[in-house]
């Protein structure tokens, strides 16, 4: 054997067991002087607020994968325990939707589609459609558009137009008749204009 | 062919109570009617008589058999119209109708009653008819004893656009 190797070898017999007891010792000190401390008080001691203040938030939560991070969070859960009513009571409508671009907005919006999920059956019935034909103005409609010539053209002929006329020229003549009789024999009050049962109806429409 | 547009005055009219000029039309028309159908029926009588009989009929209007013919025809033409759809044919044309004094439909009974009671309204001069002129609801004594009324039942707002179009498609230089 090479007389260096043999002094290699003793030297390594000797420093093997003094390491060991020194790796013991030092346990034994940690472990003497942890049950020692009280961390409690090691804490308070510590100026969280200056150790913070050195530490670069921006740089850590860069480097956390926020995605990952939300896969493991249970929405649903977290969504239940918030009170909407509440959170809603804090925000302020009015200037949310001030800020809200209308235009923007329904430039997004797919109105076809929107338009195949409403019931329009569903939503005729909640119209009143007799107040809405009293709403029209047919004089105007007539006049002024196309229709006028559409009923013109199939609402028969000379004779119709003729019945028309006399029918109205009659009634003008008997109301006018009726205003000189009842001025004539100084009726006070005028009768109901026409049966109970036909001025219900009309009440009615 | 334009019509100027009468004023909208008659439109809501419908239902109301009909006034005189609508009904005396209405009865000249029916009188002229049935009286030319009356005409018509005793020629036609004639002719088959002659065809048949080979003798020559001729009626007489003084004839009491012929003035009987006549009022009874007269009472089956007003009394079958009334009870059948409460209008004659001269009401139809004036757009007038007879109902129940409440202004439900007629009962068959009522227009044959009204049939019945009619001439009574021609008597002291046509003093029944006074009715129609000063009562209230327009009512001729007739009407009264037979519980009926006569009201409007042409669709006037119809006429009234039908109106408008014929103007609006005469354009302003038909107006």
């Amino acid at each position: 054997m090479d007389p260096r190797e043999r002094l290699l070898s003793a030297g390594k017999r000797l420093t093997d067991p003094a390491e060991a007891l020194a790796q013991r010792i030092a346990e034994r000190a940690v472990d003497l002087i942890v049950q020692a401390l009280d961390i409690n008080q090691l804490v308070q001691r510590v100026d969280l607020d200056a150790v913070l203040g050195q530490v670069d938030i921006n740089t850590i939560l860069r480097r956390v994968d926020v995605n990952a991070l939300l896969a493991q969070v249970d929405v649903n859960a977290l969504l239940a325990k918030v009170d909407v009513t509440v959170l809603l009571d804090r925000v302020e409508v009015n200037a949310l939707l001030d800020r809200v671009n209308v235009d923007a907005l329904l430039g997004r919006a797919d109105v076809d589609a929107l338009l195949q999920r409403v019931d329009v059956g569903a939503l005729i019935d909640r119209v009143d459609v007799n107040d809405l034909i009293r709403r029209v103005d047919l004089d105007s409609l007539v006049q002024d558009t196309d229709l006028g010539a559409v009923i013109a053209k199939s609402s028969g002929g000379v004779a119709s137009e003729a019945l028309d006329a006399a029918r109205s020229q009659a009634v003008g003549l008997d109301q006018f008749i009726d205003r000189w009789v009842g001025r004539a024999i100084r009726r006070r009050q005028a009768g109901p204009p026409a049966p109970a049962a036909l001025l219900d109806g009309e009440a009615e429409s | 062919m334009s019509t100027r547009t009468p004023p909208a005055g008659w439109v809501s009219s419908q239902g109301h109570y009909a006034g005189a000029v609508s009904r005396f039309l209405a009865f000249v028309i029916d009188v002229l009617v049935s009286s030319g159908l009356a005409a018509l029926g005793l020629a036609a009588t004639a002719l088959v008589v002659q065809v048949v009989t080979g003798h020559s009929v001729s009626w007489d209007r003084t004839n009491i058999v012929v003035a009987i013919i006549f009022v009874a025809w007269e009472f089956f033409y007003f009394g079958y119209s009334w009870a059948a759809s409460g209008r004659t044919f001269g009401m139809a044309v004036l757009g007038v109708r007879v109902v129940r004094a409440d202004g439900h439909g007629l009962d068959p009974w009522r227009g044959v009653v009204r049939a019945l009671v009619f001439p009574l309204s021609f008597l002291f001069f046509g003093l029944g008819f006074l009715g129609i002129l000063v009562q209230r609801e327009h009512r001729a004594l007739h009407d009264l004893i037979a519980g009926t009324a006569v009201i409007y039942a042409w669709d006037a707002r119809a006429a009234r656009i039908r109106f408008l179009a014929r103007d609006a498609e005469a354009g302003p230089g038909g107006r």
